[in-house]
């Protein structure tokens, strides 16, 4: 099967800026080309310059000093990096962490393995929260009225204000927080209501699940929240739902799929993933069959499903048909539905109502993957989002109640829905207390601003999802002095300033009993959870008709575009705006930086009259916003996706002003999706920075996939598959990284390597979910700076590992997506090498193309002779200007480069020289899986490994011996060491002759 | 008008042709020896805040080198003593020694001694102690006899020649593990033999590559 791959619409339509991209080496002039218009006098003074500054390169080495500890900590070796397991809780999720620390910082964050939750592996959000920890803008100190106080004179004011609401029984006094999941914050919050009982609490998250926990209500009368069980299912389908990417559990779901997709590849059974959505997610580039529909559509597809399905009172939810869906696609959906009782399991989105969710969960029981598939479990020492109580909470703040608000975290003055006017609102309460990272929006509007600790500074606990109950340890005490929201409301609860340890332990005196408490304590802190503490199962009863509300959803009608939001993959709701290494994260799908533009479908653009980068009016339920539009393939027609999260104005000195704030234009009754927005061309366009263009290896496809039936039929007859690679696609047989008798004639002096370890690495396209882990993960193991908006448009990025996507097929279709990671290939026989003037890069007898900074003259020549596009050159001193505390975030273990040098992985050299001498220490050989590799150790799919290719039982080795192994550009004869395995996509044979079952419009 | 040039202007070419004979030799040898692995840092010896001196104690007190270096045989640094380890014994010995003030201003007041390093290698270079040290290299190899040292001085290049010649051929300068503090060892006439030995013990296999310091 030969097919066309694309990375972006420019080259699909062979542009000119896509033609300029590619022969360009690098985007745009600069070093590497003369500007254009330079004149003699100014070449003159840049050469001067250039000579003066050479000059003073050649001072002595300046004095270095050695600092020593006053009486050393016990247990602590100078020099040896030491691991603590501890929890970082994110919604009501809780990812259990190791996290190592050098000398008493903290510089990089790993999973746990015996986590349920990360399951040893984390992703970008868990990658980047390092980074914040460090962030110079956090705020440094309590402030009142904005001047500076400190922590006691906040105990002092609060113990008046408490006095004044014991007096009525807290009738002035009310609570906004985040949604939690925690034991301690669960029982302070329940001592605060006995205290003070007509306190009122408010429950906001912006990115909020609150739709399907309110499905449950619906479907089964009690608070329950469930646990997708990827791993068990055979047919999945999401609705307008994305668990591999913006899902809080997004590591567990990932592990899961790929465990089904990898048993697929070798010869299992693979499961088969159906999406239906509105904006083209994570989730559904990995589907196997996927329909572009509108977010309102979601309710009558799934109608209509129950229809087919044959679900008892289906009646009444509009028949099963849907308006422009093929119906040969739900037939063959419900059939292998029908096929895979119990082993069968639908999604719906966050953003989709409660109805879609009671009914998904009717769905779920009646199909019987309940308990398999998908399980239920009481929401224990939570505190559950809820729109409604911060609408009655802004309510009674505007209509001057409230006396005294506390906000316990969150930033509601820049992620409240905008009609409720939070800043207005919080204007008209004559005492506010935020606590906050940063003196954010909501921060600076308040009486009372307390800077709040990072999660590596506190003591906490939280519940995961699924129940098990780990503790939060601090890995350093507050840089700045913060306070955690357990020892706020510590102070509330009791009128007494407790340390946050006192006020966990108590909790956990009775969650671990008084007897041995200490012993049991330890074992907790060591092991990051508390084994056996998973709630139980619940198998609820449903209410009597579930999908009664679906139907009254089906009965209204709307029209018109469509508006969608959509939390940010990197920034979230806007909580990590000020994390330099997510703003430059490219986006999965679009590959934007630093940018949120409202994303729309090639044929919504085109009836628009728009283009991306063009600057449009959007307006909605009256209100407008003006931002940039991008054109993405597989969007859903009539549908403008706005991402939340950007347009902070309070983030800090990284954050500030990047992109667009589209909350202002989010309401309360719709914040998920809704209809009637308009779109107006203003005329003007606006830069953004994508980077789906850069590194474009001449436009030469270089992902190779198969389907199930192929690679099976493959297998059974090598030699036909063979002949057929010769068109380029498909899997072109079995393809070892050494065949035997290798087919290219070398020029070069042929390097053997056969012996000690030679390393290899290879990369699952099958199981790659596109995440950006690897990403974060290997800018914070290898010290890779951050370059800025500006400098990406050039194509300057860092990143070592670079996320290539590749669409096929129809662009204003349904275009198929694969990933592709490419770091440095290693190659044996690498052209970087040959072309270096000074051999700043070389080959190690172990096999890696090792690059020596403090040789490199900058030449570029490396670079541009590398057909993989993988060298990364410092075009400035991009760390020069970085202050102290970030250089806290750095791995000691790795040179900090300078300007004019060259850099690119380096297969983690720093971790194999730790292994390897650890294991000389132990006088043992290095195990297969003792070096695992920064991009390989994050990785939520396990579709990295890496080891010694010479050892034929390792895993690597083993992955290089699977058929669907292929070397890139492996006709140039570099014989690269990292190689691909295929990917393989599992359609339904129903469908496959169907196509995309939705007529374009 | 009056003239531009003064007469004292008449010797220029003179002076030029000087400087350009003497200067260009000048500039040559300079480049040839300060850019080489030849100029070191050799002969280097600052001053410390304390004068401590590991002549007296190493030398003639006989204090092993781990006593303070704790971590030197497992750890990448060979660790400068926190200041709780001179007080072991200074808080019995010389209590009021004037030398030592320091030390006690630091024991009371919490705020670290800040030592001047000496053999300094630079930031791109990841030398392991405890990889040399269990491998037989004696810590006189690289810091020379410390034992009569009064204020210590850096006496080896520390140069990456330097390092590499040891490399390409270690056996003349490994010694059995049980030695390597010992400053005064010598090697026994058949040096042959023992390196056999301690090959057969542990063979050693130094990295010749860039990766091997270099990350």
């Amino acid at each position: 099967m030969s097919r066309d791959y694309w990375r972006s619409l420019a080259q699909i339509e062979d542009r000119p800026e896509f033609r300029a991209a590619l022969e360009r080496e690098f985007l745009q002039e600069g070093p590497s080309e003369l500007p254009e218009g330079i004149t003699r006098r100014e070449m003159i003074t840049l050469l001067g310059a250039s000579l003066s500054l050479a000059g003073l390169a050649g001072c002595r080495r300046p004095v270095e000093e050695i600092v020593p500890y006053v009486t050393a900590p016990e247990q602590l070796v100078p020099g040896i990096p030491r691991q603590y397991a501890t929890t970082m809780p994110f919604r009501r999720s809780a990812y259990g962490v190791i996290v190592e620390s050098h000398e008493g910082r903290p510089t990089k964050v790993e999973g746990n393995p015996s986590h349920p939750s990360t399951l040893g592996a984390s992703s970008t959000l868990v990658q980047a929260s390092v980074l914040n920890l460090y962030d110079p803008d956090r705020s440094k100190s309590v402030t009142q009225q904005r001047a500076q106080k400190s922590w006691n004179d906040f105990v002092t004011a609060w113990g008046q204000l408490s006095q004044a609401h014991a007096a009525d029984g807290g009738a002035g006094l009310a609570v906004l927080s985040e949604s939690f999941s925690s034991p301690t914050l669960a029982r302070l919050a329940s001592g605060l209501r006995a205290r003070y009982p007509k306190l009122q609490w408010a429950t906001y998250d912006a990115v909020s699940d609150e739709g399907r926990l309110g499905g449950l209500r619906q479907a089964t009368g009690r608070d329950l929240d469930l646990m997708l069980r990827f791993d068990r299912a055979a047919v999945i389908l999401t609705l307008d739902a994305d668990p591999l990417l913006t899902d809080p559990e997004m590591i567990r779901h990932a592990r899961g799929f790929a465990e089904g997709r990898r048993a697929g590849a070798s010869g299992g059974a693979m499961n088969r993933l159906y999406a239906v959505e509105a904006v083209y997610s994570l989730t559904g580039t990995m589907a196997d069959h996927r329909l572009r529909l509108e977010s309102r559509q979601i309710a009558p597809f799934l109608g209509a499903l129950a229809a087919r399905l044959g679900v008892p009172d289906a009646a009444g939810l509009g028949g099963a048909a849907v308006a422009g869906v093929d119906p040969r696609w739900i037939d063959a959906l419900a059939k292998d539905l029908l096929a895979n009782r119990g082993k069968g399991l639908i999604v719906a989105g966050e953003r989709q109502p409660a109805a879609v969710h009671a009914a998904v969960c009717a769905l779920n029981t009646f199909l019987g993957n309940t308990g398999t598939t998908v399980t239920y479990y009481e929401t224990g020492d939570a505190a559950l989002p809820s729109m409604s109580s911060l609408a009655s909470l802004v309510s009674a703040m505007t209509s001057g109640t409230v006396q005294t608000l506390v906000v316990l975290g969150g930033n509601p003055v820049f992620d409240a829905p905008a009609d409720l006017d939070f800043a207005s609102a919080m204007a008209k309460v004559p005492h506010t207390i935020a606590l906050g990272h940063t003196v954010d929006e909501t921060s600076f509007r308040a009486e009372w601003h307390i800077p709040r600790a990072h999660y590596l500074e506190s003591w906490g606990d939280a519940r995961g999802v699924g129940g098990p109950v780990s503790v939060v340890q601090p890995l350093i005490l507050p840089l700045f002095g913060g306070r955690t929201p357990v020892e706020v409301l510590g102070l509330m609860v009791g009128d007494k300033d407790r340390p946050g340890y006192d006020i966990v332990r108590e909790t956990w005196n009775t969650i671990l009993g008084e007897s041995e408490f200490d012993t049991k304590w330890n074992r907790v802190l060591h092991d990051g959870l508390l084994a056996g503490s998973e709630l139980p199962e619940v198998v609820p009863d449903l209410a009597a008709q579930p999908l009664a509300e679906l139907a009254r959803l089906i009965g209204g009608s709307s029209s018109g575009l469509e508006i969608v939001f959509v939390a940010s993959p990197s920034l979230h709701d806007g909580r990590f705006a000020n994390d330099g290494w997510l703003q430059e994260l490219p986006d999965p799908l679009t590959k934007l930086t630093w940018d949120n533009p409202a994303l729309v479908s090639p044929t919504t653009a085109e009836m628009s009259g728009l283009a991306g980068g063009d600057m449009v009016r959007l307006e909605y339920a009256g209100r407008s916003l003006e931002l940039p539009v991008w054109v993405v393939p597989g969007m859903a027609d009539g549908v403008v996706a706005l991402t939340l999260g950007y347009g902070r104005q309070r983030a800090g000195r990284i954050g500030n002003g990047v992109g667009f704030d589209t909350f202002t234009v989010r309401a309360s009754r719709a914040p998920g999706f809704d209809s009637g927005v308009s779109l107006t061309r203003l005329g003007s366009t606006y830069p953004l920075s994508a980077t789906q263009d850069h590194g474009s290896m001449e436009g030469r496809p270089l992902v190779r996939e198969s389907t199930l039936t192929e690679l099976r039929s493959e297998l059974t007859a090598p030699a036909e598959a063979a002949e057929g690679a010769e068109g380029g696609g498909g899997i072109p047989g079995p393809l070892g990284v050494y065949p035997e008798e290798t087919p290219h004639f070398s020029l070069f002096k042929e390097q053997t390597y056969t012996q000690g370890h030679q390393w290899g690495m290879t990369i699952d396209l099958n199981t790659c979910i596109g995440c950006n882990a690897c990403m974060t993960a290997c800018q914070s193991e290898n010290n890779i700076p951050v370059v800025g908006k500006d400098q990406v448009s050039r194509g300057r990025e860092m990143h070592w590992i670079r996320l290539d996507r590749y669409f096929s097929g129809d662009p204003s279709g349904s275009p198929e997506v694969v990933f592709q990671p490419v770091p440095c290939m290693h190659c044996e026989d690498a052209p970087c090498e040959q072309v270096c003037p000074v051999a700043a890069t070389v080959h190690d007898a172990e096999g890696l193309n090792v690059m020596v900074y403090n040789r490199c003259i900058g030449t570029r020549y490396c670079s541009n002779n590398c057909p993989y596009k993988v060298r990364r050159f410092n075009f400035f001193n991009y760390t020069n200007d970085t202050p102290d505390i970030l250089k806290l975030a750095m791995n000691p273990d790795v040179t900090v480069r300078a300007r004019g040098v060259m850099e690119k992985c380096t297969y983690c050299t720093q971790r194999i020289n730790r292994v390897k001498i650890d294991a000389k220490l132990a006088g043992r050989e290095v195990r297969d899986g003792d070096v695992k590799t920064a991009c390989q150790q994050a990785c939520p799919a396990s579709a990295i490994e890496f080891g010694d290719i010479r050892n034929e039982s390792s895993r690597v080795a083993k992955a290089k011996a699977d058929p669907r192994n292929y070397a890139l550009l492996d006709d140039l004869n570099t014989k690269p060491r990292t190689t691909y395995l295929a990917k393989v996509r599992n359609p339904n044979p129903d469908l496959e002759a169907a196509g995309e079952a939705r007529p374009v419009a | 008008m009056a003239q531009i040039f003064p007469p004292s202007w008449n010797k220029l070419p003179v002076v030029a042709a000087l400087a350009g004979i003497l200067g260009l030799p000048l500039a040559v040898g300079g480049v040839w020896y300060f850019f080489s692995p030849w100029y070191t840092d050799v002969g280097y010896a600052p001053v410390q805040p304390v004068p401590y001196s590991h002549k007296l104690h190493v030398g003639e007190l006989g204090l092993d080198c781990r006593y303070c270096h704790a971590s030197v045989e497992t750890s990448a640094v060979a660790n400068v003593p926190p200041t709780r380890t001179c007080l072991n014994c200074h808080q019995t010995v010389m209590r009021d020694s004037a030398a030592l003030a320091p030390i006690r201003e630091s024991a009371q007041s919490g705020r670290p001694m800040r030592w001047i390093r000496v053999h300094n290698l630079p930031e791109y270079a990841y030398f392991h102690h405890s990889a040399h040290v269990t491998a037989g290299i004696g810590c006189v190899t690289c810091h020379g006899r410390i034992d009569e040292m009064d204020t210590v001085t850096q006496t080896a290049p520390l140069s990456m020649s330097w390092c590499l010649d040891c490399h390409r051929n270690p056996a003349p300068n490994r010694r059995p593990v049980s030695e390597v503090t010992n400053m005064k060892w010598t090697p026994p006439r058949d040096l042959q033999a023992l390196s056999a030995q301690l090959a057969r013990e542990r063979a050693v296999n130094p990295p010749m590559d860039c990766s091997g310091c270099h990350r």
